[in-house]
């Protein structure tokens, strides 16, 4: 047996130093080594899916002494809720090598920075030790920090330190948790599996582990009032960032609330629940009302992905308040694949926003008009990943939000309003179509030419697109890798 | 004695390397005399490992042969070998160039004797000897800058060290004796104990430059030359730490003195970064970044005897400051004194960028850094020793210490236009210095486990 999680982890790392090794390579030269790379850690990610997951605790385990004395290892492995996680990053990771390959600024550096984060996005999935995961957690933050620093828009610089601060300041809290954590266990460990089948911190402790697990992860995933960094980072972040940013970093925050606060302190989070789930409420209903009053169409695709996180929240949190297990694995299921398709169907819109911005070099919804007629191929994409990111049924995001709102019903009935949200989002993106692609050629385009997509741009958007419709027609080959899981799960 | 004398053998050696150099520079050889100190300090440093695991004391119990005293060799003294070399490259073919190195040597000696302090004689001459070499070391450039400078610490050190001097007069009525591990007849005499451990915050302090003794530190960083300034922010400030966490040890517990430290540690962090903050020469936005990691060293140092974790963290942080803070200094000196001078340095020396940028990233403690392990340890034992609010403290600061050493980092990347491209020195050694500072930056990161399997 080959240890192909941790080479899955490490291989975008080899990727890196092999592209830094050879300076005077072309950039396309570059380019193909970030592709090749990023294509065999998503073999990697299909072989890990395929090897599957156990019905209880983690699978494919994987562990070498790191620092032993003080409890620290070398642990990997995943679960039914990371390893669709695992999969959806390299997939992700994947299509935007494809879609960036045309980056001729510093492309030694993009590309190893990008190498670097797919690393760290990985392997924050999949660390089974509270060190390893804080130390994958804070390299994708600085490796992020560069990307939007380097390769942003026009206020990149601003931004960027905007976002490194901010979840820099969000993430020390999670360290205060953890050195909790390892105090609280007997005999001292930082393997996170001990924390999970035996929370080590009960009482005042617990709830203040709990209080500081939830700053770093509310700022992380954003939520009201924590998400003013979000916005900022995106509207300057390049396309490629702004697809791993919310397609993979946003996941972190809510991967960490089912994996930190959810099964280390269960008793403080049941206690917290309903804080918990009005934060999910205000985030989701804030986030798709904030949507609808922005004019530039890259901060729309941003505030809608606060209201989509919003919707994983209150699934976490219904599932700390349900006490039958039925409906707590339906919310869990729900708020894991939820997480699944918004990397996809967002990814997918930041993908097509920055194809927009390419060919018109405006991100202003009124700057358009009739572009259907101009560009089909990319109008319809947009139209199909808006559809599905207002959640209409038969794609990705409609089974897991119906799975949140259900269990939502029977456990907290009141919470249902956060459905409102679906209704805002589905006026907001009918009025983006309508501005962008429907009605009169706008003059600008009937002068100049717009391309359509190039094969380069199919390439990276078809997959997400195709699953998009996978996920939304027959998720169950998902569901059923996650409910293995969250139906075992005993807290 | 013979068995003293033995245990005593890396300061022997140091001392008589010390005399070796001097005779050299005497004879107008400072190449020799660089020679020598290198050899000699390295010689010291392999004598030490055979010391590793020994714990005693000699002379009667005013010296301690200890995990602390021991680690400290073998962290100083490599850290005293790269200023040498950095001294080198910055004061090659000067005047009295060999007296720099002997001096270097003299408060290596002085630093080491002061962490493994045993005795509050010890003490005193430890802060003595490193004080007056430090003075000389300050000074020499012989420029106004450079004297008023070795004029204000030397002002400073006097005072603090004088009132140090009176008030461990106090320990020694109280106890009868000058050795540390008589202080716990204190017990019953609290005030006598309190005075004498403001005498030691107050000497030490000025040392380690704690928060409010620090106001020396910035001006003598600024006006000596950057290699002694690079020295001086690690080495002697290093051996004042350890020695405070060999003096808390033996402290009654009724002066309270963690919770006297853990204020002067949260002010000191807090202050020394919000210093750093609006300066505009990098020399002293280092400094008071070296302010503020005392700051953090103290966390260790509140947790002395309340936790397993205080002597580890402290080892490991001393070992990743002393990596990554002279790196800093060396990039520095090749690269200029003011922030406008690191303009757009990252696009046309990217290794050089990339170095800077892990030293300053580890010095925020961000992972997988040398600067995270030390930091993540020395919070561990602050919490460990009950002390949660100034672990809170301490992580907030560190959010500050991000703006801090971001503003040397972006200006780092910025496009610079082509008539201001700023010559960077090309100086072999400096350059042989970061590239070691950064391995070692990097590599007790990954490896932490090799330091704290010697540890426990």
């Amino acid at each position: 047996m080959y240890p192909i999680v941790s080479i899955t982890v490490f291989l975008p790392l080899l990727g890196a130093l092999l592209v830094l090794s050879m300076r005077k390579a072309p950039p396309q030269a570059v380019h193909a080594i970030g592709i090749i790379t990023s294509g065999f850690t998503l073999l990697g990610a299909l072989i890990m899916w395929f090897r599957g997951v156990n019905e209880t605790g983690f699978a494919q385990l994987e562990q070498i002494d790191w620092m032993p004395s003080i409890g620290a290892a070398y642990r990997v492995g995943v679960d039914g809720i990371s390893l669709p996680l695992v999969l959806l990053t390299a997939l992700l990771f994947f299509v935007t090598f494809i879609y960036s390959s045309k980056v001729r600024k510093q492309s030694h550096a993009f590309v190893a920075l990008m190498l670097l984060l797919e690393t760290a996005s990985i392997g924050a999935f999949t660390a089974l030790d509270a060190i390893l995961f804080y130390v994958f957690f804070e390299v994708s933050l600085v490796s992020m920090y560069f990307m939007i620093a380097e390769w942003g828009h026009e206020d990149r610089q601003r931004a960027a330190l905007m976002f490194f601060i901010y979840t820099f300041l969000g993430s020390l809290p999670l360290l205060l948790a953890i050195l909790g954590l390892y105090l609280g266990s007997d005999p001292h460990t930082f393997d996170m599996r001990v924390w999970i089948s035996n929370p080590p911190l009960d009482g005042m402790a617990a709830t203040l582990a709990l209080v500081a697990m939830l700053i770093t992860f509310a700022v992380k995933t954003p939520v009201f009032p924590f998400h003013t960094w979000l916005p900022a980072a995106h509207v300057q972040a390049p396309a490629a960032g702004s697809v791993i940013l919310a397609g993979v970093m946003l996941k972190f925050g809510t991967y960490g609330l089912i994996r930190f606060a959810l099964q280390m302190t269960p008793d403080a989070f049941r206690e917290a629940g309903l804080v918990i789930l009005g934060f999910g409420v205000v985030a989701a209903l804030y986030g798709a009302f904030a949507a609808l009053a922005q004019t530039d169409l890259k901060r729309l695709v941003a505030y809608t992905s606060i209201n989509h996180m919003g919707y994983i929240i209150v699934g976490v949190a219904i599932a700390a308040l349900a006490s039958d297990p039925a409906i707590r694995a339906i919310a869990l299921d729900g708020s894991v694949l939820q997480m699944i398709s918004h990397g996809l169907v967002t990814g997918a819109l930041f993908l097509l926003v920055g194809m927009l911005q390419d060919r018109a070099h405006t991100r202003e919804m009124d700057q358009f008009g009739g572009l259907l007629k101009v560009v089909p191929v990319l109008g319809w994409s947009f139209v199909l990943a808006a559809f599905a990111s207002l959640g209409l049924p038969g794609l990705a995001h409609f089974p897991a939000e119906f799975q949140i709102f259900l269990a939502t019903l029977q456990v907290e009935p009141f919470a249902i309003i956060v459905i409102i949200g679906i209704v805002i989002t589905a006026g907001l993106y009918l009025r983006a179509i309508a501005q962008i692609f429907l009605g009169e050629v706008g003059d600008k385009w009937t002068t100049t030419t717009m391309a359509d997509l190039s094969y380069r741009e199919l390439l990276a958007l078809g997959p997400l697109l195709a699953f998009t419709i996978v996920l939304g027609v027959a998720p169950a080959w998902v569901l059923d890798v996650i409910h293995k899981t969250t139906s075992a799960l005993q807290f | 004695m013979e068995r003293d004398l033995a245990l005593l053998i890396p300061e022997i050696s140091i001392l008589v390397t010390v005399v070796l150099a001097l005779i050299a520079e005497m004879l107008r050889m400072p190449r020799t005399a660089l020679i020598i100190t290198v050899a000699g300090l390295f010689l010291a440093t392999i004598l030490t490992l055979s010391l590793l695991g020994v714990d005693t004391t000699i002379f009667g119990g005013t010296f301690r042969i200890d995990m602390l005293s021991v680690w400290a060799k073998l962290i100083l003294l490599p850290a005293s070998i790269l200023s040498l070399l950095l001294a080198r490259a910055e004061l090659a073919g000067s005047d009295r160039e060999g007296t720099v190195y002997v001096l270097i040597c003299l408060v290596s000696l002085a630093s080491i004797l002061m962490a493994g302090v045993g005795d509050s004689m010890l003490l005193v001459l430890g802060i003595l000897l490193s004080g007056l070499a430090s003075f000389a070391l300050v000074a020499y450039p012989r420029n106004d800058m450079a004297t008023e400078a070795a004029m204000k610490f030397f002002v400073f050190a006097s005072v603090a060290t004088s009132v140090m001097i009176f008030g461990l007069s106090y320990w020694f009525g109280g106890t009868g004796s000058t050795l540390l591990s008589e202080l716990a007849r204190l017990d019953t005499s609290p005030v006598i104990a309190v005075i004498g451990l403001m005498a030691v915050i107050i000497g030490l302090g000025y040392k380690a430059s704690l928060v409010p003794f620090h106001f020396w530190a910035p001006d003598a960083y600024e006006g000596a030359p950057l290699s002694i300034a690079a020295y001086l922010s690690v080495v002697p400030k290093i051996g004042a730490i350890l020695a405070f966490a060999q003096v808390v040890r033996d402290i009654p517990m009724v002066t309270a003195w963690p919770l006297i430290i853990a204020v002067i540690a949260a002010i000191t962090m807090t202050y020394g970064y919000l210093a750093a903050l609006v300066q505009k020469n990098v020399v002293r936005l280092l400094a008071y970044s070296s302010v503020a990691q005392a700051g953090y060293f103290m966390l260790g140092v509140v947790a002395v005897g309340a936790s397993t974790l205080a002597l580890q963290s402290l080892i490991v942080f001393s070992a990743a400051y002393a990596a990554m803070n002279l790196g800093a200094f060396a990039i520095t000196m090749q690269v200029g004194r003011s922030l406008d001078d690191f303009h757009g340095v990252g696009r046309t020396k990217p290794l050089l960028g990339v170095a800077m940028v892990v030293f300053l990233l580890s010095l925020t403690g961000i992972p997988p850094l040398a600067g995270f392990v030390g930091k993540f340890l020395l919070f561990g034992a602050a919490i460990d020793a009950g002390f949660l609010w100034l672990t809170v403290v301490a992580i907030l600061n560190s959010v500050l210490s991000l703006a801090v050493y971001l503003r040397i980092m972006v200006p780092m990347y910025q496009q610079q236009s082509k008539n201001e491209i700023n010559e960077v020195i090309s100086a072999p050694l400096i350059r042989l210095v970061w590239i070691i500072a950064l391995l070692f930056t990097v590599g007790i990161g990954l490896s932490a486990q090799l330091l704290l399997a010697q540890l426990s």
